[in-house]
């Protein structure tokens, strides 16, 4: 009877012991023959990166299981993630954030893998450079992209203006919306987004007045004079019916769907350059692109060509080396570049470039000229932000200049009160 | 029948209940008290989800009170909301309630219409729909441009916005209704019989034999909803996209203990403000039972 019993227990301790044998064998090449990798990002992108995962599945051997999530949600999972020690191998970055995670320990440093696993040769200069953290190189850049207005030729086409390549200054858009009223369009359109509250549009006034937003070492590169100026140069163009009413602005605060250009409120948006395929996307009448108001019409040096987002690498991963392998054949391999296209902005490999420029739509191509076209008013690329950059934009200007917009605060009021704020914010981080 | 052997402990009676308490208790332990411990230990950290948690004493604490403009904006965004939404919504619901038990024809069609926008209360759809609703081209204001009246758009004005999120919580007025018709049903009827014989009118019934009648499921009602306007979330979040905007007027307190937390990485403050809005809420129902004994009318 006990003899029985334990012969019993015996076989099922053996069992067992298979059972975790085969498990944990398992587990040890899951490191090796499959990567997680999550983004933010709509259906479109996701379709394309499943696209090229399988492919390199195909060439490596290496599966990689694709998870994607909306923005807001993208940073509460990651960082969920992260703290829970089970980030995916390779994540998505973004060129506010890369610091943060970067100075937390949360992603890791690339540079080892450079010219082993990781292929960068033919690569931009200016993107590796937008990737690197206090000289180490922590993302991979997936595309640059640059500011741009993104407008609606018909409307402007309507008022008879065309919008000049060099782009247009700020005095021209009073001009413009002189030339609506005449043009008797629909009532309710205005000329522009209101972007006094737009990080990159400050950005880009800020830098053709020779300032910044922040310095190298993440301080404040502007003044409480420039923030007023800003209010009351975006003052006076609401008072004159140039940019679209603080109560629609309000209105506009999520998705591309509810923007000012596409539920037709403004007919130039302010955005980034690799969103006109998704903007054309939602809308009939046939979009362009041209770059941020100048303050001047020879003014320089306001644009500058960012990365999109970036690929990194968690430190808590245990196949660095494939993650690495993936990020190379993602932003060099031909096939998964025609894959991809320029829906993450323009690759940053030369070869890549001129190898896609044929198969492109006519939208892309226009995505991929404007960014190159840029000429004198392009500058060099910024530091990339401190910490409480993201706070200082959502949580601060953002409330500022609809204080301002909606009459609660004068101009005057606003520019010392940002600057103190955002002071705050970067001296406690 | 086994003699002189003891019973395992799990075949007596007590010892079942126990074994079948136990998945209940090791979800309390470990996914109510626990967290609801680690929480209250982060409240006095410094924790950003990415490295380990520092400690910082009363920090926390002290700068909510003293330098946090934000968090005073969002406990009067929360404290007007209370206010006027959990009051508004129990006159609304009582009324309906007692409309309702006339007896009408076709009460539980009428019953289940008047509940369906509490079941989908808190859910992002109704948010959805409001923000269609009362946008400046939203079917609200198409209706008062039948009068000549030209509407703001209520959502994205912050001299308004809060208030249609006010009308938005009286609308689901229906579970405190469901249950003031449980109430109203219990009283009986011979009582208002026996006031009618005695020539009191219907306001006078009402005032001296409904309502105190009922007080005890006002309370309940009025405790029940006290506790779930201040946790308001969705319809702020949704609505503003959680910004909390325009210029903060939806800054809900659980909004900005998100954005806090999931936004900026300061689960440590986050954590201290989740402390302070428990005994925000355990003061208002303490304060409720105290006061009750002399509102509250049980059956001696």
């Amino acid at each position: 009877m006990i003899n029985h019993i334990g012969r019993r227990q015996f076989m099922q301790i053996a069992g067992l012991t298979a059972v975790t044998a085969g498990l944990s064998s398992n587990i040890a090449h899951a490191a090796a023959d499959r990567l997680r990798l999550i983004f933010w990002g709509g259906q479109a992108r996701a379709d394309k990166t499943g696209q090229a995962s399988a492919i390199f599945a195909d060439k490596t051997g290496i599966a990689v299981q694709n998870e994607f999530l909306s923005w807001n949600d993208y940073w509460t999972k990651l960082a969920t993630q992260i703290a829970g020690g089970n980030a995916p191998d390779v994540v998505q970055m973004d060129y506010r954030y890369i610091t943060e995670y970067a100075s937390r320990n949360a992603i890791a440093p690339l540079d080892e893998f450079v010219g082993q696993q990781l292929n960068l040769d033919d690569f931009d200069e200016d993107q590796i450079q937008g990737g690197s953290v206090d000289g180490k190189l922590y993302g991979i850049s997936l595309g640059a992209n640059s500011m741009a207005c993104v407008y609606n030729t018909v409307i402007l086409e309507k008022a008879g203006i065309e919008l000049p390549q060099g782009g247009f200054t700020y005095d021209q858009l009073y001009e413009y919306a002189d030339l609506f009223k005449q043009a008797g369009l629909p009532k309710g359109i205005s000329v522009i987004t209101d972007s006094s509250g737009n990080e990159q549009v400050l950005e880009s006034w800020l830098r053709q007045r020779k300032k910044a937003l922040y310095t190298a070492d993440g301080k404040l590169a502007f003044d409480a004079d420039d923030a007023t100026e800003w209010f009351i140069m975006w003052s006076k163009l609401r008072d004159a019916g140039v940019c679209v009413s603080a109560e629609d602005t309000a209105l506009g605060t999520g998705p591309m769907e509810s923007s000012m250009l596409v539920t037709g409120k403004a007919a130039i948006q302010t955005d980034n350059s690799n969103l006109l395929v998704a903007y054309q996307a939602l809308m009939q009448d046939p979009l362009a692109l041209a770059p941020f108001p100048l303050i001047a019409a020879d003014a320089t040096g306001g644009q500058y060509r960012k990365p999109s987002m970036f690929f990194s690498i968690a430190t808590s991963s245990r196949a660095k080396a494939e993650a690495a392998k993936f990020l190379s054949f993602f932003v060099n391999d031909l096939e998964a570049a025609k894959v991809l296209g320029t829906e993450r902005g323009i690759p940053c490999s030369e070869a890549v470039r001129e190898a896609l420029a044929p198969t492109l739509t006519p939208l892309e191509r226009a995505s991929l000229e404007y960014v190159s076209s840029l000429g004198d008013i392009l500058g060099p690329i910024p530091p990339s932000p401190p910490t409480a950059a993201g706070e200082i934009n959502q949580s601060v200007l953002a409330n500022i200049s609809q204080q301002v917009a909606f009459g609660m605060q004068k101009p005057d009021d606003a520019g010392p009160d940002l600057v103190q704020q955002a002071n705050e914010l970067l001296s406690r981080s | 029948m086994v003699r002189g052997k003891a019973r395992p402990w799990y075949a007596s009676a007590e010892g079942a209940g126990y074994l079948f308490l136990l998945p209940w208790g090791i979800g309390f332990l470990c996914l109510s008290l626990g967290p609801i411990l680690w929480s209250l230990y982060l409240s006095f950290t410094d924790f950003d989800l990415l490295t380990a948690p520092d400690w910082v004493g009363t920090a926390n604490y002290v700068r909510m009170f003293t330098a946090d403009a934000k968090f005073m904006t969002s406990v009067r965004v929360t404290f007007v909301y209370v206010l006027f939404s959990v009051p508004l919504k129990l006159v609304f619901a009582l009324v309906v309630a007692i409309l309702l038990n006339r007896g009408i024809r076709g009460l539980p069609l009428y019953r289940a219409l008047f509940y369906l926008p509490s079941l989908l209360g808190a859910s992002v759809a109704i948010a959805i729909l409001w923000r269609q609703l009362f946008a400046g081209n939203g079917l609200v204001n198409q209706f008062l441009a039948q009068f000549g009246i030209e509407g703001p758009s209520w959502i994205s004005n912050p001299n308004y916005s809060l208030w249609t999120l006010i009308v938005l919580a009286v609308w689901q007025f229906g579970s405190p209704m469901i249950v003031f018709l449980a109430g109203l049903r219990q009283i009986p009827a011979d009582v208002y019989e026996a006031a009618q014989i005695d020539g009191a009118s219907r306001w006078r019934q009402f005032v001296r034999i409904t309502v105190p009648l009922l007080t005890p499921v006002i309370f309940f009602n009025a405790i029940i909803q006290t506790i779930d306007a201040f946790k308001t979330f969705t319809p702020a979040f949704i609505i503003s996209n959680g910004s909390g905007g325009p210029v903060n007027s939806l800054l809900f307190y659980t909004l900005y203990l998100y954005q806090e937390a999931f936004g900026y990485f300061r689960m440590g403050y986050a954590s201290a403000l989740a402390w302070v809005l428990l005994i925000i809420i355990a003061l208002f129902t303490a304060f409720a039972f105290l006061t009750s004994r002399y509102w509250v009318h049980y059956d001696e």
